[in-house]
């Protein structure tokens, strides 16, 4: 009962302070937030059944599954960080999951650890380390988690060139497995439903209503009394949970290690979160939208696949990517414009109040 | 009364450029000892021409640090000003005017990303990385012809521009040194001089008070955007005369390292203190670091991963928010 009126007033706090109107008119906004990514879904999902039909195939849909699959799980773990705010875009998720990705393919066969349940344990520990290492130095220093994740880019972007200069190795043959997958019912989805049901129950807890709470409002969660450095943290620690589920995905599809590929994730990722409708003030962000934002960049890249640009098909792709991610901005602040325009210059920098 | 916080700032401004002058003087000790010819008149000019190039991509990064915004569309700026400069000369199209055109394009994609940012401030950083990427993207498919990749475009530099970067000049250092010297000094001026100048630091101390002191905010946020791109190209055309070639990954080291020279300096990434002088600091500060991890011979990766680690502290230091129970 408590945590529920904790989070209405999160809600009541979001567009003004003042009368039941308001508060009806933020639920319906919350709503709008699912509707660019559904359109664009709807919209790619036309385009492809013109331009590629082999995608709705049995082939087709189980390569579209494991090609999003680390898309997917990597933009949920940075929804959760999105959600904590004040302008949580973690950019550290590209070479995050590329470092699981090493140690899965390199690092763990050497100490013995190739089976499923030792590989999964092991991936998602390594997430939730990061995660939790970046997560500390955000909630006890209080330093932007923009400016923290943007040191660990560089950080784990030189380790794993430094861990691993050239391509190598090969994958654990279960997990290779599921890059050619030929069957729908394959490991692939029952991870991925698992991830979803995993994510649904999370978000449920306490702990994700406290987040929410700080995200949306860190000082009304700290005179409600809630705890915002092992919060923060928790924001973290669930978030290292689908980093490791992503790069367990990531290095399925990849079936070897890369040093450098896995780095694109992070502006991918960044666009799906903003796509899905996330607010990158904090506080508001759906699982279900960061899945379908996901899976619009997946589309994107397969309709552009499906012509033929020759040498220009990655910039074709760049520049698509890059273009949607400022379209969607776009739409997002003026879907939420009474929102963003009075709160966010505040909100992106709490420094500004106090000097 | 008023004469108290005054003394304060003056303190914490003048506490950052000790602090990075301490770094500096650390770290050229450091150099001395452990990298042999530090001190030789080679290695002093190669490491002034460096630092120039990534002084000039770094003037951008600190008027927007300024106003509490960070550009990470820079490195995508200076890529395309690159190999665009390149593919306009080649197409025979006269030096000046091809020159023009880039710094006129870049001028405009970066008031684009001023103005879809001046709404979304939270997401500066997110537009920038979005409308550098698509530029960057779309430069290469443009300049791109058939069956030659965008990535690398082949073409001769007129001599004059490789001359700028030229180490052995007749005035001793390269041209290129003194144009960084002349665009600091005028950015400086800018800074402390200008109405426009002081507006930045007002917007970025406190966006509300700004606006009531009549400063045209909106204005000014769209401005620093299009001067940071204008600068990019800039040095991304520089870079065409130093590396002979265009190459639109030759950006790419920028990302980071014009956030870093920032930090270092000591500007405050959530605005309104700081200044060009002190990311000049940064900038020698960055450059004299990179020098003696190459003399330990690591490797571009190892160097890389240790600015990553080198920022957290910085950051810890200077861009930390208050508690939420101070924001009462």
């Amino acid at each position: 009962m408590r945590a529920s009126t904790l989070s209405e007033a999160v809600q009541a706090k979001m567009p003004e302070r003042s009368g039941v109107e308001s508060r009806y008119k933020s639920m319906a906004r919350r709503q709008t937030s699912l509707v660019t990514p559904f359109a664009l879904f709807a919209v790619l999902l036309a385009i492809s059944g013109v331009r590629g039909p082999a995608l709705f195939t049995a082939n087709g849909l189980d390569g579209a599954l494991i090609g999003a699959a680390p898309l997917v799980l990597g933009t949920l773990a940075i929804t959760t960080i999105a959600i904590a705010g004040p302008a949580g875009v973690d950019l550290s998720i590209g070479p995050a999951m590329t470092l699981i990705n090493i140690e899965i393919v390199i690092e763990l066969p050497k100490i013995g650890v190739t089976g499923p349940v030792a590989v999964f344990a092991c991936a998602i520990g390594l997430g939730i380390l990061v995660q939790v290492v970046i997560g500390t130095i955000v909630a006890l220093f209080r330093v932007s988690t923009v400016v923290v994740t943007l040191a660990f880019y560089l950080f784990l972007d030189g380790l794993n060139t430094v861990l691993l200069p050239e391509p190598a190795g090969s994958a654990p043959t279960w997990l290779a497995n599921w890059g050619s997958e030929s069957s729908l019912l394959s490991p692939v989805l029952y991870v991925l439903i698992g991830s979803f049901v995993l994510w649904a129950l999370i978000s449920r807890t306490t702990l994700f209503r406290n987040v929410r709470l700080m995200g949306a409002d860190a000082r009304t969660a700290f005179v409600s009394g809630v705890h915002l450095v092992p919060t923060r943290i928790g924001a973290h620690v669930i978030a290292g949970i689908f980093v490791g589920l992503a790069s367990l995905m990531y290095t399925g599809l990849l079936g070897s290690a890369d040093p450098t590929a896995g780095s694109s994730y992070t502006l991918s990722a960044v666009t799906a979160l903003v796509i899905g409708g996330a607010s990158l003030a904090g506080g508001r962000a759906k699982g279900l939208g960061a899945i379908l934002g996901a899976t619009d960049i997946w589309l994107i890249s397969y309709v552009l696949g499906t012509f033929n640009f020759g040498l220009n098909a990655s910039y074709w792709i760049e520049v698509a990517t890059g273009g949607v991610l400022v379209v969607a901005l776009l739409v997002g602040s003026f879907l939420a414009s009474e929102d963003l325009v009075h709160r966010w210059p505040m909100r992106m920098f709490p420094g500004n109040r106090s000097r | 009364m008023a004469i108290l916080p005054r003394i304060r700032t003056t303190l914490a401004y003048q506490g950052r450029a000790a602090m990075a002058g301490v770094m500096l003087i650390v770290l050229v000790v450091l150099g001395s000892a452990t990298v042999s010819g530090f001190w030789s008149l080679e290695s002093l000019r190669a490491n002034l021409l460096i630092a120039s190039f990534l002084g000039i991509a770094t003037i951008g990064q600190t008027l927007c640090a300024l106003v509490g915004g960070l550009d990470l569309s820079i490195a995508f700026v200076v890529g395309a000003a690159n190999i665009a400069l390149l593919r306009l000369m080649d197409g025979g199209i006269p030096v000046g005017f091809a020159i023009v055109i880039v710094l006129i394009l870049a001028a405009a994609v970066g008031g684009l990303s001023g103005v879809i940012s001046s709404n979304l401030r939270g997401a500066t950083l997110v537009v920038t990385l979005g409308v550098g990427t698509a530029l960057l993207g779309l430069v290469q498919i443009l300049v791109s012809s058939s069956g030659v990749s965008g990535g690398t475009v082949e073409g001769t530099v007129p001599s004059w521009m490789q001359s700028l970067t030229s180490l052995d000049s007749p005035i001793g250092i390269a041209p290129c040194v003194i144009v960084w010297a002349v665009l600091a000094i005028s950015t400086i001026l800018f800074l402390r001089r200008t109405w426009i100048g002081r507006g930045l630091y007002a917007m970025g101390g406190n966006q509300v008070a700004a606006e009531r002191a009549m400063i045209p905010t909106r204005s000014l946020w769209i401005l620093v955007f299009s001067l940071s791109a204008v600068m990019a190209a800039v040095a991304g055309m520089i870079l065409l005369g130093f590396t002979g070639g265009g190459y639109s990954g030759v950006g790419d080291p920028y990302l980071f390292t014009t956030i870093a020279a920032v930090l270092i300096g000591g500007t405050s990434l959530v605005g309104g203190r700081g200044g060009y002088g002190l990311t000049v600091l940064g900038v020698f500060d960055l450059t004299v670091l990179q020098t003696i991890l190459s003399g330990f011979s690591l490797s571009a990766a190892a160097q890389e991963a240790i600015l990553g680690l080198l920022i957290l502290p910085l950051a810890a230091l200077y861009v930390r928010s208050p508690h939420p129970r101070m924001e009462i």
